[in-house]
């Protein structure tokens, strides 16, 4: 499948060519029948599988609109005739057929989904950049556009207005613009343009970097702390089915009738004996390694050594208590007496 | 399991016991599946030098062929990455230290790492002789060619020094490949005009300018740039996908523009100033790179306004849709993804950064304990040897030396242990004392995990016990334990008691060598701390770091170590009277001094 994507994006390539599609435009001819009959198929088939499910997934919906979109202009010639002014356009989208490749590659969806998240902040901060052209443009309509001396040519009417502010925006060519208004000698003209510069350009449209930068690290984060999370858990699952299988097998050995019983340290002594001295081990464990066994060892005998120090300093406590209470009565005696 | 103690279920004794069972492998043994067990490990099987037996490959092969169906332990631990160097190992080798001459490998290794200096240098000279380069080109008479041959010499030379130091060592840095292609790109055009071949093609002046190149060497050298470069073609890996979607965005709007503007470029009207912009599909591929990096889109859009029969309508929405999602969101997303790489990468060197100094203080720490045992016990040492804050200054008893055997040069650190003669004598001392000791006294709890920390200590440190010698200890061990364990302690500590305290614990902890760099640290820090600092870096155990331990000697240590959980257990029981009974005066003695 993916080859045959990958074909028809090159046979629309080659379409683009005049001379190409001139000559062999038979070969074309039959590619096409067998694309779309091709992608016609699969999608039929899917739904065929599964009617309701097939709905929910965004890449199935993707692939049909890619197959609207083939007919569209079967159906435009159909209709309008063969010299319909705007039948390029429909041959143009027939590029978006190539979106049916990133269904198969698992990196571009993550990315995607990934992106996708990000949908919401941009189009609110796309929104909020229309609401202030919206403004300026209204504004610059009725300071440049509505006098007869002024620029009529740039901020005439709306739409105009609109594409003048998006190249300031985009600060491409804005010079020129600025030179016409100028021209016509504009006071405010400068304050303006400059103004507008540095809110959209400037603020509005770095704000977009940050928000992304904001929302990748959040969504890089969660990933991974999930990831984490995920491993650590059926690790630790793992785990303990070892341990509770191991018990239950060693609790069913002891409580078999063969063994008669007999408790664990019973049963091992037979295998006690069979171990030879000589037979050496190799571990890589760290319970049994030298460094744990001092560790362990020089451990516990530090807190021999604390309690026994405790000891001693309560017990000279309780001594020298009892010295003190000797004293005391005496020096009341003497006191009275 | 713990009901043949009768006791509290202790989750410590319980990991133990299973432990065990799972080294030994006890349950397939019980019940008779003694083929089921793993033999031997993989290192054995793959015949890779184990430093307690040399594998010869006729054992390997025996091992292989015997029995097609036998089990294979595995276990694979990471290599750390340490600070020694291969130089450093070599020196260390057998062969290398047992041989008449020295391996020339070693003198080119020192003559790397010693001009250096002599290297940026020359490559600096390699800058100038660019330059010079430059001016032959542009056909000035140029200075001499003497620098471009100079450099290029020391160049083959330093490659021919590291091959020698180690062959494929070379090719495992990427850094010596770039080297390497790099080199041979300028020499090939001198190979190539021995064999005959005209000198004036075009093809050889652009191998001779790629000598060029070699000036990007010297940023290899300098670790900074390494560390920024490295950094850089992360990012870039981890943007793939992101440059895929774009080429395909690329793909789609040229495609489209080609045929929106179909009207534009076929029209006849003059002064057009981007008619082709759109005509062809590789034109139409420039065009659409324009428009992404936002260079007179305005224009390119009046001007196809100008041509009445192409539609407005869908040529603004092409060129509107294209700026905001290829420009503007897609710009960003490449700036947001590479912040956002830079940032991980900076926390992953922090984060190996730090897990190498973690390594780094573990093995320091081992080397520590390792070493405090091979020391002679000097009085003088305990004052400075970090326990001082917790015991008082004790008399040294002349212990096992020879407790730990091992090799200390860090390389290898798998330990034999050997010494049987000493370790008798020692464990026979042992028992001895804490016999007598034990007979001289009166119950105490603690003096019965005292002792059963003697034997085990003594057992576990002559690991060439037989096992015999061993049982007897315990029996004597768990009958004293039966004998003593309702009795009430009254928290006396005589002194001979005192002294076997001090003595197991002057048997556990000997001095530290004060030699050692770290010991300033560790003075300063109590054991418990230390301990938990070092931990994780001890449990990270890599390859090297195996013992070998004899069977009988490994479950008499798994069953000593259960059993010593338990008895700790007692013991805290049996402290926890011995403070109530402390309570005893103590409730005494406010009503005294009432009145």
């Amino acid at each position: 499948m993916i080859s045959a994507i990958t074909t028809n994006a090159a046979f629309v390539v080659l379409k683009t060519d005049y001379n190409i599609h001139y000559r062999m435009f038979q070969i074309f001819e039959i590619s096409e029948i067998l694309f779309v009959s091709m992608y016609t198929c699969e999608f039929l088939m899917k739904v065929y599988v599964d009617p309701i499910k097939y709905w929910r997934d965004g890449y199935n919906l993707l692939d049909m609109v890619i197959i609207i979109i083939i007919l569209i202009p079967y159906t435009l010639r159909k209709i309008k005739g063969r010299f319909y002014k705007n039948l390029n356009i429909a041959d143009g989208i027939q590029s978006l057929r190539i979106l049916k490749l990133i269904s198969y590659s698992r990196g571009i969806r993550t990315l995607i989904t990934a992106v996708g998240q990000t949908v919401y902040t941009v189009a609110s901060v796309l929104t909020l950049l229309f609401v202030l052209m919206y403004i300026f443009a209204i504004l610059g309509f009725c300071l440049f556009g509505v006098v007869e001396r002024g620029d009529l040519n740039n901020w005439g009417n709306l739409a105009s207005a609109f594409f003048t502010l998006f190249s300031l925006a985009t600060v491409d060519g804005w010079t020129n613009l600025q030179e016409q208004l100028d021209k016509r000698k504009f006071v405010v003209s400068r304050v303006f343009t400059i103004l507008f510069i540095l809110i959209a350009s400037f603020i509005f449209l770095n704000m977009f970097i940050g928000v992304m930068i904001m929302h990748t690290e959040n969504s890089i984060k969660k990933f991974q702390r999930e990831l984490m999370v995920e491993r650590h858990v059926t690790l630790m699952e793992e785990k303990q089915v070892i341990l509770r299988r191991q018990q239950e097998e060693v609790n069913k050995l002891v409580t078999t009738q063969k063994t008669g019983g007999k408790n664990f340290t019973q049963l091992v002594e037979e295998f006690k004996k069979t171990l030879r001295h000589t037979d050496p081990m190799v571990l890589d464990d760290f319970g049994a390694s030298l460094p744990f066994v001092s560790i362990y060892l020089s451990t516990l005998d530090n807190q021999d050594n604390t309690l026994n120090k405790l000891q001693k300093l309560y017990y000279e406590i309780v001594n020298v208590l009892c010295l003190m209470l000797e004293d005391m009565p005496q020096e009341k005696t003497s006191h009275s007496s | 399991m713990a009901q043949e103690r009768g006791h509290i279920p202790l989750p410590r004794a319980d990991a133990i016991r299973s432990h065990l069972i799972d080294t030994f492998s006890l349950i397939e043994h019980l019940q008779g599946l003694s083929q089921a067990v793993p033999r031997h490990t993989l290192r054995e099987i793959l015949g890779l030098p184990n430093y307690f037996f040399v594998i010869d490959p006729s054992l390997q092969k025996k091992l292989m062929s015997g029995d097609q169906h036998q089990l294979v332990r595995f276990s694979i631990k990471p290599r750390h990455m340490g600070h020694i160097t291969h130089s450093q190992r070599m020196l260390s080798r057998l062969r290398v230290r047992c041989s008449q001459r020295p391996p020339l490998s070693l003198w080119a290794g020192w003559v790397i790492e010693s001009i250096l200096l002599c290297h940026l240098f020359l490559l600096w000279l390699s800058l100038i002789s660019n330059r010079s380069y430059l001016l032959k080109i542009h056909h000035l008479p140029h200075i001499s060619e003497y620098n471009c041959t100079d450099g290029r010499n020391s160049f083959i030379l330093e490659i021919l020094l590291m091959w020698l130091f180690g062959f494929t060592l070379y090719w495992n840095n990427a850094w010596n490949v770039f080297d390497f292609v790099v080199t041979m790109l300028s020499l090939l055009p001198e190979f190539v005009v021995l064999m005959g071949v005209s000198g004036n093609s075009v093809w050889l002046q652009l191998l001779r300018i790629s000598r060029v190149l070699r000036s990007l060497k010297l940023f290899a050298r300098l670790r900074q740039m390494k560390v920024i470069i490295l950094a850089l073609a992360r990012a870039l890996k981890s943007m793939t996908f992101l440059l895929m979607l774009l080429l395909i965005f690329f793909y789609i709007f040229a495609v489209t523009g080609v045929y929106f503007f179909q009207d534009y470029s076929r029209s006849t009207i003059e002064n057009l100033e981007y008619n082709m912009f759109f005509s062809d599909l590789l034109n139409s591929l420039v065009t659409v790179f324009i428009l992404f990096t936002l260079d007179h889109w305005y224009a390119v859009l009046q001007d196809v306004w100008k041509v009445p029969e192409a539609s407005r309508v869908f040529s603004s929405i092409y060129v509107i849709l294209w700026l905001l999602l290829g420009s503007i969101i897609f710009r960003n997303i490449i700036v947001a993804m590479m912040v956002t790489n830079f940032q991980n990468i900076r926390n992953e060197l922090n984060e190996e950064m730090t897990h190498l100094e973690i390594q780094y203080k573990a093995d320091i720490f081992k080397r520590q304990i390792i070493l405090r045992s091979a020391m002679c016990s000097n009085p003088c040492y305990f004052s400075t040897c970090f326990l001082r804050q917790n015991l008082f200054p004790e008399s040294v008893r002349r212990e096992s030396q020879g407790k730990h055997s091992e090799d200390l040069l860090g390389h290898s650190k798998e330990s034999v242990v050997s010494d049987p003669e000493k370790k008798d004598a020692s464990k026979s001392d042992d028992v001895d004392k804490s016999d007598d000791v034990d007979k001289s006294d009166d119950a105490d709890k603690s003096d019965d995990a005292d002792k059963s920390d003697d034997a085990d200590k003594s057992d576990d440190a002559d690991k060439s016990d037989d096992a015999d010698k061993g049982d007897d200890v315990d029996k004597s061990d768990a009958d004293e334990s039966d004998a003593k364990q309702d009795e009430d302690g009254k928290g006396q500590k005589e002194p001979p008691k005192a002294k076997a305290n001090t003595s197991s614990s002057s048997a556990a902890t000997s001095s530290y060598s004060s030699s050692l760099a770290d010991l300033d640290h560790a003075d300063n820090l109590d054991w418990e701390t230390l301990v938990h600092e070092n931990l994780p870096g001890l449990m990270d155990m890599d390859q090297d770091d195996r013992v070998v331990w004899p069977r009988d000697s490994l479950f008499r240590y798994f069953e000593l170590l259960e059993k010593l959980q338990y008895n700790i257990e007692e013991r805290k029981k049996l402290q926890e009277f011995a403070g109530e009974d402390l309570r005893q005066p103590w409730g005494q003695e406010p009503q005294l001094l009432l009145f």
